[in-house]
């Protein structure tokens, strides 16, 4: 069997359908026996597609990129496939190994520049190892912490000779854990006073929440979602939950002052300024999970999602926390219509889309978006890396299994992938995309306000364009909003392709 | 047509008097209704006259009551719907003033002025103050009929978070108008910063603030009354107001004007005015206005607005 008869029977066995890609000379002979493929205009598309369906899914899936040039196209959005735990299984053809020695085109050290974001990455040398190494890549990126795994495959290897034996791979549920670990939590937990909870992404992502609640329920003791997690980490409407933690250290020391005891459970800590070199000095801190980068606390590696359940019945009362109920929601997106503000326009948008999945890259207006339409399971998508135009391509990898999807970005966010709407448009992907114009770079702006305000009006943080025509252009139906908002009914409905345009606010958000 | 107007002696009585002869000649202004009969058939009285079965016997040829007010609770409904009489009420006319007098109630508590006046006035310069803000706060309104709402378009600017209860829930597009957010009444009363009281006296408001009605409310709250005295035990806001610290606006009273002797009267955190706050010089122009227009459309055969009975 030749080589890429070979390719194409492991992947339809694996069940690594579609494949998501953007070929070149390289790829093509590894590409005659793939049926289901998905054609990006950019290979970093393709990338952030993968990680969408991954996300989503829970399951690895594959691309296929352009050797170096499209492995490094692709490079940020590899970056934000690890950041955000996707089992991502890369490929890339090579050229001809028999000339290697010099150095053609399209030949390149794939293996050591996919090296700082593939957990494993190897380069196939003959086609009896094709079948072999994407088994184990599948498994390995499977394997918690999730990640992307990088495969080079030489144009030659895909007609040589081989053969291909059927093999299944593991399908673990990765229900990792230690008893005499969660004895040691318990009994941490029921010495401390005031303890503390802290839910990351993990609880989607080991589809834990209903564990992290009666958990939550049991302690009685207030629960926060860590800073910029790139999913879900508890249910926002619940009374147990006192809010998201800022990505700063000194107000995350703030925030959790009054606590002797911290469990970061699924949790991690992104941080964006700098503000003090020391998180959480001298305070206990618990950290369970199976992402999370060992850098505080005691570490467990743990399956949230069976260590929440099992350690529910040797936990007792702490607190008696309860969240008041913020009215100010509905008050303050009432004050904030007149002037098309973050609040109103976040307060309309959670409305219509209240039983949509979020998948949001609206940068300035990220918090107040994620403070109305608030987390629960599978409802909630970002960018954990802090990489602007993942959205748009992510959303059309989710939309691909669940059409209820509504993507929210900012107008800079915008142009990086925007060549995404072709992908779109041609395969027919369910399109909500909601558009916030406020005319520039306004985190940019943010930031420069505090810290360096001589250049916070620079022309190069406003870039403006027409993002009605250009839109149009990809042949998707274009709309700007009225003052009611009223067009997010439109744009709801039905499951072909729609954009909407919200004028805002342009005023600056203050950052610190 | 004959009419009669029965006014409370305190109120202008000749400028009302040239104010409703514009409509008729046929008029009789008096302050009370110490009369043997009267042949009116249309009768304009405020909330301090009474209306009931036994007036009626005296004024035979009666058809049409206007009570130049929001409140009618002087009117003995049933036995006016008995006999076939129409009445209206006023429901607008002085739904702003209320409503900025229960706003400057607040603001005057909040920012503890009656303390500070009153510290200059004994020759001290106080520099510390115990005066808080109003932004940020949870704002109660009971009752969202016409003075409700007026108060809350007035809130938003101030920035408060707005809940409200009502017996009728407004329409979703009705609290977006206002940003009030709907919660039943012991949650407005356990949540809010302040609750300031527009309903009308009705069997069920009567002595609707009671004891474990204050218990719910948080200590040093703001409680405002510019709606009934009826509505209150007043024995049990007083306790409140001692026991919690709670603080009071009251533009009304279990009886009016309320005993000198009132333990209310005493206290420090507590501000009063005498059942005045729908009465400015606009709003009384105002009822003039609306009452002289209802009475005559009522006189040209029309129907009257603002029917109640
Ligand atoms: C790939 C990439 N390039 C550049 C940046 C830097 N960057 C972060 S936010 C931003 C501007 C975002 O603008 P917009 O989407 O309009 O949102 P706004 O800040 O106006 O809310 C830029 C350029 C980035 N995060 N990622």
């Amino acid at each position: 069997m030749k080589g890429y008869k070979i390719f194409g029977n492991v992947l339809r066995d694996l069940k690594l359908s579609p494949v998501l890609g953007n070929p070149g000379t390289t790829e093509l002979p590894m590409l005659r026996d793939i049926s289901n493929y998905v054609l990006t205009l950019h290979d970093g598309i393709a990338v952030g597609m993968a990680d969408g369906i991954a996300l989503w899914t829970r399951k690895p899936v594959l691309v296929n990129l352009h050797t170096d040039l499209g492995l490094g196209n692709a490079m940020a959005f590899l970056m934000t496939a690890a950041r955000n735990h996707s089992p991502l299984i890369v490929t890339a053809g090579q050229q001809d190994q028999r000339h290697l020695a010099y150095e053609p085109l399209l030949s390149g050290n794939l293996t050591e520049m996919a090296d700082n974001f593939a957990k494993y990455r190897t380069e196939v040398r003959k086609p009896d190892d094709i079948a072999y190494e994407i088994r184990k890549a599948y498994q390995i990126a499977e394997e918690p912490p999730r990640s992307p795994v990088f495969l080079s495959f030489p144009m030659d290897v895909m007609e040589a000779e081989g053969s291909y034996v059927y093999e299944d791979v593991a399908r673990s549920t990765h229900n990792v854990m230690d008893e005499d670990d969660v004895i040691a939590v318990a009994n941490a937990i029921n010495d401390a006073k005031n303890p503390a909870v802290i839910f990351g992404s993990e609880i989607d992502e080991f589809d834990a929440f209903s564990e992290a609640m009666a958990f939550a329920e049991k302690l009685g003791c207030p629960v926060y979602s860590e800073p910029l997690g790139n999913r879900s980490s508890y249910p926002s409407d619940d009374p147990h939950y006192a809010g998201e933690l800022y990505p700063a250290a000194a107000l995350v020391d703030l925030d959790l002052m009054q606590y002797d005891l911290l469990l970061f459970i699924g949790s991690d800590l992104t941080l964006y300024p700098y503000t003090t070199d020391l998180i959480l000095p001298g305070k206990r801190k618990i950290v369970i999970g199976l992402n999370n980068r060992r850098m505080i606390g005691e570490t467990y590696r743990a399956n949230p999602k069976i260590f929440l359940a099992r350690i529910l019945d040797l936990v007792h009362r702490k607190c008696n926390f309860r969240r008041s109920r913020d009215y100010m929601k509905l008050t303050d997106a009432v004050r904030d219509k007149k002037k098309m503000g973050q609040k109103y326009v976040s307060y309309r948008i959670s409305k219509y889309f209240s039983d949509f999945t979020m998948v949001d890259e609206a940068i300035s207006v990220s918090e107040t978006l994620r403070h109305y339409f608030g987390y629960r399971p599978n409802g909630y998508f970002t960018a954990r890396s802090g990489q602007i135009g993942w959205a748009l391509p992510a959303s059309l990898g989710i939309a691909m299994y669940n059409p209820k999807v509504v993507t929210v970005v900012g107008d800079g966010s915008l142009m990086y992938s925007i060549q995404a709407l072709w992908t779109a448009k041609h395969y027919g992907i369910p399109l909500k995309l909601i558009v916030l114009e406020n005319g520039g770079y306004n985190i940019l702006r943010s930031y420069a306000m505090s810290y360096f305000p001589e250049i916070s009006d620079a022309e190069y943080l406003r870039p403006e364009m027409d993002i009605e025509s250009i839109v149009s252009s990809y042949g998707i139906d274009v709309r700007i909003a009225d003052a009611e908002l009223k067009e997010l009914e439109w744009l709801r409905s039905g499951s072909d392709q729609k954009a909407l345009i919200v004028k805002m606010d342009r005023s600056i958000p203050s950052m610190f | 047509m004959k009419i009669l107007v029965v006014v409370p002696e305190f109120l202008p009585l000749d400028q009302i008097k040239a104010a409703v002869s514009t409509i008729s000649s046929d008029l009789d202004v008096r302050n009370d209704t110490n009369f043997e009969r009267s042949d009116a058939e249309i009768l304009i009285v405020t909330t301090f006259t009474p209306v009931n079965a036994e007036l009626l016997k005296k004024m035979p040829r009666l058809r049409f009551v206007q009570v130049a007010s929001i409140g009618y609770d002087n009117v003995d409904l049933n036995a006016m719907k008995g006999n076939g009489i129409i009445v209206s009420n006023i429901p607008t006319a002085s739904a702003d003033s209320v409503a900025e007098h229960a706003l400057s109630m607040v603001l005057s508590l909040l920012k503890d002025q009656r303390f500070l006046d009153s510290e200059i006035r004994s020759g001290r310069w106080p520099k510390i103050t115990r005066s808080t803000d109003l932004m940020g706060k949870t704002f109660g309104i009971v009752g969202m009929g016409s003075i409700g709402r007026a108060l809350a378009s007035r809130l938003l600017p101030f920035k408060t978070a707005i809940i409200y209860y009502d017996i009728k829930r407004m329409s979703e597009a009705e609290e977006e108008e206002y940003g009030a957010t709907y919660v039943d009444l012991n949650r407005l009363l356990s949540d809010a910063d302040i609750v300031s009281v527009h309903v009308p006296l009705t069997e069920t408001t009567r002595h609707l603030f009671n004891k474990s009605k204050f218990d719910l409310m948080k200590d040093g709250s703001i409680f405002i009354n510019t709606s009934r005295g009826e509505v209150v035990v007043e024995k049990d806001l007083i306790e409140a107001i001692k026991k919690k610290g709670l603080r009071a606006g009251l533009d009304v009273f279990e009886t009016e004007p309320p005993d000198p002797k009132s333990e209310l009267l005493k206290l420090d955190n507590t501000i009063l005015s005498p059942h005045i706050a729908g009465v400015t010089i606009e709003s009384q122009m105002r009822f003039f206005k609306e009452t002289i227009a209802n009475v005559m459309r009522y006189m040209q055969g029309y129907e009257p607005n603002f029917r109640v009975a």
